[in-house]
């Protein structure tokens, strides 16, 4: 360590092994910034019942071309670990699964299997997993075949994703066009002021709300409004530091509940649109009330909006998740917006 | 008993507490009669004296795409292990500045890292709820990235922090945006203990970060946005040894004094706190007013070996170096010559407490050493 107090000397001698090594990890990380400057990163926010999961989904089905090869391969290591992993709760004395249970008889293995069980565990419990080939592979499906808890497993392993992401190109593969990455950070009960800052650099924010929910409350907090709990949503994101320069697209979704839901139940009973007035009656009514809405979120986005932000893309789309065409549609429009603010960004617009 | 009732019963218990807590407040002020600073300047203690040239920044590792979000030293030899924005962590060779590791995360959103004792593995968290571990022996794959060993998952909430046990590879404790930290078992994958959660008491908010005693490995302290940081005996899981009150906001990080009797905490509220794990008080505050701009927070926070020092780094750029005995601080690493050009949003000291490393969102590292005759301390 005395060298690194002293001034003057030299770096310590590395040997030309170590060099080259580092040359070849500077050229790596070199190659997969450039492979992944132009993918787009959006990301997807509202409250609990928006309906931006099912956008997510949605999006998924539309667009997704798969990943390509590069990504699968570095999939397989984590599919692999994962599955060691997984099919290890196949010992029922060490499970966590048979604890819980009462009825424990369910996991109890026949015979042959319980040798297979035997040899997958010390897999398991192993910090380095083999590489799976096919006898192993073949060996995992009879147990998984065999076993009762196959929910369970399921169960569990879904509750355990904090973010989910997609990469999708919205035109096709063929032509050249953006490529995007959506995120949705699901399932997370806790402080986003933690983890936001983290979303920095992304391309637009799409942020999700539902306008059908003027007339009722939070599930968890009987005297809040789903409606106000969006507007302090959207305002608090608005003036997140770190989307000083990031693109808005709001989606104002569940139109289709929001459609038949105004004619009966008066907006006004939402604290937040207490001024509104009903004009006439119909798909008029409807049309008016909607642009209302509308007017209501551009007049906060602009109030939450510093003089040094307001080159912020800001755009709004009506949406009703369910809708698969529309959905397409809305995205193809909000690909123009962020093609145009990048060739504006480049200077050449 | 109808729903309104218990909301009454719930109500009347927690202004109970609330009132307790108050009277504790109180009690343990009339006891304080002085805090460290006031005590040590009674003694008759000089200042340090300490200035630009008595820490020098000695190497600048720079390799990351993205900012720096966390750092770790190893135990023995001089390796750092650092976690960024661009999803990668990079163990580099600290006396060579040279990058033995580059490892391509499958989720990009890292907050946290950590070494193993023995410098084998290096593990991380992050918003994937899930803490996964890499062996650094195993086989690159053909792209030259390093499989996952180990995927420790069950948390409900992002991984803030992890650390290993010292001298317990196999032992690792995780805090998470789930209100509880738990002790993992790696080679089973499995959790030893869950400190707090649903059933226990513990945080009622977010953790934000861990510090595990090295005096003493089976105790640990947390700190969480619920204001509070919490003792720990990782053989009791159900309840915390002490709670410790006194900040105003979220408590980002803490870490445990060097001879293990008391811990540092740093937080939203501009203030770095010491706190004593025996008495429960709280010893001393470290706090500069800035002038009325919005208070800084503190990010994270490194004693030096001897525990005279406290680094913290805060929100704006700051990098105080603190005179932990006189409170006052000696020196601003966030403006000195040939600093970092952004935001410093991580340090740690090196095992034998001779080098500082801070990250920064300049999305370089850089290691500063004591200068000269300067002796370390």
């Amino acid at each position: 360590m005395g060298l690194l107090c002293s001034r003057n000397s030299r770096y310590a001698e590395a040997d030309t092994e170590e060099n080259a090594q580092a040359a070849e990890i500077e050229r790596r990380i070199e190659q997969e910034r450039k492979a992944e400057k132009h993918i787009q990163k959006l990301l997807l926010l509202g409250t609990g019942e928006s309906g931006k999961s099912t956008i997510f989904k949605q999006i998924k089905l539309l667009f997704q071309t798969g990943f390509d090869e590069e990504e699968l391969k570095s999939c397989i290591s984590v599919i692999h670990a994962n599955i060691y992993q997984t099919i290890k709760y196949a010992k029922p004395e060490k499970g966590e699964f048979a604890q819980n249970e009462l009825d424990s008889s369910k996991y109890v293995l026949s015979v042959e299997n319980k040798v297979i069980g035997e040899k997958l565990s010390e897999i398991g419990s192993r910090l380095d997993c083999p590489c799976l080939n096919r006898e192993l592979a073949q060996e995992i499906e009879t147990l998984w075949k065999g076993s009762a808890f196959q929910e369970d497993v399921l169960y569990a392993r879904v509750r355990t994703t904090g973010v989910v992401e997609i990469q999708f190109s919205p035109v096709g593969e063929n032509k050249k066009s953006e490529v995007y990455r959506l995120f949705d950070v699901g399932g997370q009960r806790n402080e986003r002021r933690k983890w936001i800052h983290l979303f920095e650099d992304v391309t637009a924010v799409i942020f999700c709300a539902a306008i059908s929910e003027y007339d009722q409350t939070l599930f968890e907090d009987e005297q809040k409004n789903q409606m106000v709990e969006t507007k302090e949503l959207f305002d608090w994101v608005l003036k997140q530091p770190c989307f000083e320069k990031t693109s808005f697209m709001l989606f104002l979704n569940k139109f289709d509940i929001f459609e038949t839901k105004v004619l009966k139940v008066p907006l006004n009973v939402c604290e937040w649109f207490k001024d509104y007035q009903p004009v006439s009656t119909g798909k008029q009514e409807i049309e008016h009330a909607y642009e209302f809405v509308k007017k209501i979120f551009e007049e906060l986005y602009f109030q939450s909006t510093t003089p040094d932000r307001v080159d912020r893309v800001f755009k709004i789309y009506r949406t009703n998740a369910l809708d698969q065409k529309l959905v397409k549609k809305t995205f193809k429009l909000v690909d123009e917006s962020l093609r145009r603010r990048n060739l504006f960004e480049a200077g050449l617009l | 008993m109808s729903v309104a009732e218990l909301k009454e019963k719930h109500a009347a218990a927690t202004e109970t507490v609330n009132n307790l807590r108050e009277r504790l407040k109180q009690r343990r002020q009339q006891l304080l009669d002085t805090d460290v600073a006031g005590y040590a300047r009674s003694q008759g203690k000089s200042p340090l004296t300490f200035g630009p040239t008595d820490l020098l920044c000695c190497r600048t590792l720079q390799g990351h795409t993205g900012k720096v979000y966390s750092l770790d030293w190893t135990p023995e030899r001089n390796r750092i292990v650092s976690a960024s924005q661009d999803g990668r962590l990079i163990v580099w060779n600290a006396l060579t500045s040279q990058k033995t590791h580059a490892i391509k995360l499958p989720c990009a959103w890292v907050m946290t890292c950590a070494f193993s004792p023995a410098g084998q593995s290096v593990a991380c968290g992050g918003l994937d709820s899930m803490c996964s571990i890499f062996n650094l022996n195993s086989q690159t794959d053909r792209d030259g990235n390093l499989p996952v060993s180990k995927t420790l998952s069950g948390h409900k909430g992002y991984v803030s922090c992890c650390q290993y046990v010292p001298d317990e590879d196999i032992h690792i404790i995780t805090s998470s945006g789930d209100q509880t930290c738990v002790l993992w078992d790696i080679t089973t994958g499995l959790r030893t203990s869950v400190f707090g959660g649903e059933f226990q008491s513990g945080h009622t908010a977010d953790v934000l970060s861990v510090s595990i005693n090295g005096s003493n490995s089976r105790m640990f302290v947390s700190g969480s946005c619920d204001a509070t940081a919490r003792l720990w005996d990782s053989r009791v899981a159900s309840r915390a040894v002490r709670t410790f009150h006194g900040h105003e906001g979220d408590v980002n990080t803490v870490k445990f004094f060097p001879d293990g009797n008391r811990f540092g905490t740093g937080s939203d509220d501009g203030t770095c706190r010491l706190f004593d794990i025996r008495t429960g008080h709280q010893l001393q505050v470290y706090y500069q007013q800035h002038g009325d701009n919005e208070v800084p927070h503190v990010t994270s926070i490194a004693f030096s070996i001897s525990g005279r020092l406290l680094f913290a780094g805060y929100s704006n750029g700051d990098c105080y170096v603190w005179d932990t005995l006189l409170a006052k601080v000696v020196l601003n690493l966030g403006s000195v010559q040939n600093s970092h050009e952004g935001r410093i949003t991580c340090l740690g000291l090196s095992a034998d407490g001779s080098a500082l490393c801070t990250g920064s969102s300049d999305t370089n590292l850089k290691i500063w050493a004591f200068g000269g005759h300067r002796r370390v301390i």
